[in-house]
């Protein structure tokens, strides 16, 4: 009977480790961010007053919200959509390489390991209306790049260096997914009279669709929570919230301007959109894959 | 429906290695020739270049008399069975059958009509709306024959298309496609190792070793007359004897001194190659060879006993009834019908020439 006691407690004592960083890192902070979602809070914690859901109507209500919300879909689409096909492009090309391949692969995939606010930094300097090579460059094209003072300009950058930063992932998870593919099936396409442009679409790019839909979910994710640090050192959210999606905006109104009621209510918002979205790309997309 | 014609084809890969060395054969219409070979020896890669999924190093191929080394694969008219198939897995049956004429242009309509014609022809039918991972492993090998007949092609190419079967399914399949060539009449070339398969299947066989082509002949002429000890250790199942021997004094001296026959014109050591079926159990005065069984192998209908002949390194395999009684450690008196004999070069491998004093049947 002790074994079989033991085995009822092992399996918990194995899961412990990954169970109390689940609890203390996410379970906790995200009952605490509930429960701050009904109070207004003092900014010096001195005092709380629960408030029913007056916290959400009022961000719901807010035009700045509705337009971090645009903005943060702008991010997403543009993320998820730039860094996949490009991750997409690069890959098809590797996967051809047959000299030096593996250093080739090496090279693409280093972005990956460069911290998200250095990449922003990189790509801030890049882009640097007085020193920037690539704002030089496009001066010399008739472009006036300033994203200090263009919002556009400063959204295009926010996406730009976050595909840069995301694309290695994709890369790696695309080129291995090409590798699974066999070989026989493209050359029995070529038999069939497929040009190459018409295997890509009618046999790589379906048998890819497993890995395509894991990473439209990663990216997904990636673009609303993982950008923060790419927006927090390029633009800051701004000029004018042009760059402020909604992560962000659960900063500045948090942690900035003390405002821990709203901004616990965005979070919680924001949880429930990316569980939405997570929930609907499974139910609706996966269903298109082909496995 | 075509001939093909290969004039001094060679392939060298881009790391040096020489996989073809000068491939001459010509293949005529209709004719469903077997290439085979143990595994490396270029057998696959010839099957490649002829569907231009290699380059060609040098030499020629044509296709109906016209040069086609330059032709993309698809340019070509010809279709490819591959061993694992390559059925496209998201897509259904009949589109995987549908796919060569949808990408050659074909009006729906009328590949509607060809890929039903050909599924009756093979009964998939009933699965013309499943997809590949749905089905047996029979069944996909029947859709993926499916997929090469359905564009009725010049040329037919399988490569090792039944090593993935199981040996029950493996003969069914075997008549099938024999059935299903001879009806059709689409020239046909066949990649295997399995010589059993090789022999039932061709019109005619090509043996290759190390790039090279060593004989081309009907399945009967190669087991009848070997042109060299490798086609002769290859053909023939199980494997024929090598006798090591000498001749001395215009005769053949096997093992520990046993006069076999004369031989007039051939001088030093040879290997005298002679079928387990052909050889044959005899009283003690006739015979050529004593023989010791170490191993019986019972397969019913015949049973195999494996022989220690003192003089001689390697076992002798004799091929018996199965009714007869045997036990392992009996001694046989053995004759080597001499018509049966084959003689071989000992360096070169190559046969030489003799003629038995008995009549040779051929």
């Amino acid at each position: 009977m002790t074994t079989f006691d033991n085995h009822r407690v092992t399996p918990w004592i194995l899961l412990a480790p990954q169970l109390l960083v689940v609890a203390v890192f996410f379970f906790w902070p995200a009952f605490q961010a509930l429960q701050q979602a009904f109070y207004v809070e003092d900014p010096f914690g001195l005092g709380r007053s629960f408030v029913w859901f007056d916290n959400f109507t009022r961000v719901l209500a807010s035009p700045e919200y509705h337009r971090a919300l645009g903005v943060t879909v702008a991010v997403g689409v543009g993320v998820a959509v730039g860094a996949m096909a490009l991750a997409l492009l690069l890959a098809v090309l590797a996967d051809r390489v047959i000299r030096g391949a593996r250093v080739y692969r090496s090279l693409l995939i280093w972005p990956y390991a460069v911290a998200p606010a250095v990449a922003g930094v990189l790509w801030m300097f890049l882009f640097d209306p007085g020193l920037g090579i690539v704002s030089h460059l496009l001066a010399g094209v008739g472009v006036r790049w300033d994203h200090h003072l263009h919002g556009d300009q400063a959204l295009a950058l926010v996406i730009i260096a976050s595909i840069w930063k995301q694309m290695s992932y994709n890369f790696v998870f695309f080129l291995a997914g090409l590798q699974a593919i066999p070989r026989s099936l493209l050359e029995a396409a070529a038999i069939d009279a497929a040009g190459p442009w018409r295997r890509f679409w009618s046999i790589t790019f379906p048998l890819l669709s497993p890995t395509t839909f894991f990473l439209l979910v990663m990216n997904s994710v990636y673009a609303f929570f993982e950008t923060f640090g790419t927006i927090d050192a390029t633009t800051a959210g701004g000029p004018g919230g042009a760059t402020r999606t909604l992560v962000y905006k659960v900063y500045e109104d948090g942690v900035i301007g003390y405002d821990l009621g709203s901004s616990a209510a965005q979070s919680v918002i924001l949880m429930l959109l990316v569980g939405l979205l997570t929930l609907i790309q499974f139910r609706y997309v996966e269903r298109r894959v082909q496995y | 429906m075509a001939t093909l014609k290969l004039t001094a084809l060679e392939k060298t890969y881009p790391n040096g290695h020489r996989a073809l060395h000068g491939i001459d054969l010509e293949i005529d219409d209709g004719e469903m020739v077997v290439v085979v070979g143990p595994s490396g020896c270029g057998k696959s890669t010839l099957l490649r270049c002829l569907a231009g999924l290699e380059t060609i190093s040098s030499g020629e191929l044509a296709i109906a008399g016209q040069r086609v080394n330059e032709l993309e694969p698809a340019a070509r008219d010809i279709a490819m069975v591959f061993q694992n198939y390559a059925l496209y897995p998201h897509m259904s049956v009949a589109d995987n059958m549908g796919y060569a004429l949808k990408n050659r242009g074909v009006p729906k309509p009328e590949r509607r009509r060809r890929v039903a014609e050909t599924a009756s022809l093979l009964g998939l039918e009933a699965l013309l709306e499943r997809k590949p991972g749905q089905l047996s492993g029979g069944q996909r090998q029947r859709v993926a024959m499916g997929r090469a007949i359905v564009r009725e092609p010049r040329v037919f190419l399988f490569d090792e298309p039944l090593s993935n079967l199981d040996a029950a399914l493996r003969v069914q399949m075997r008549l099938e496609i024999r059935r299903l060539q001879k009806r059709l009449g689409i020239t046909s070339v066949y990649v295997t190792h399995d010589q059993v398969e090789a022999m039932t299947l061709a019109d005619r066989l090509v043996i290759m070793n190390g790039g090279r082509i060593e004989q081309v002949g009907t399945p009967l002429e190669l087991y009848a007359r070997p042109r060299t000890r490798f086609v002769a250790g290859f053909i023939g199942s199980p494997a024929m004897n090598f006798l090591e021997a000498r001749v001395k004094d215009g005769e053949i001296i096997v093992g520990d001194g046993s006069v076999l026959a004369p031989a007039a014109d051939i001088q030093g050591s040879i290997a005298v190659g002679i079928r387990p079926e052909h050889l044959r159990v005899v009283d003690a005065g006739e015979a050529d060879l004593t023989a010791r069984v170490e191993m019986l192998e019972p397969l019913g209908a015949d049973t195999l006993a494996y022989c220690r002949v003192s003089g001689l390194s390697l076992p002798l395999v004799i091929r018996l009834d199965g009714g007869a009684a045997l036990a392992e450690g009996q001694t046989l008196a053995v004759k080597l019908p001499l018509s049966r004999l084959h003689l071989f070069d000992l360096d070169s491998g190559e046969r030489l020439p003799w003629h038995s004093p008995e009549t040779s049947i051929v």
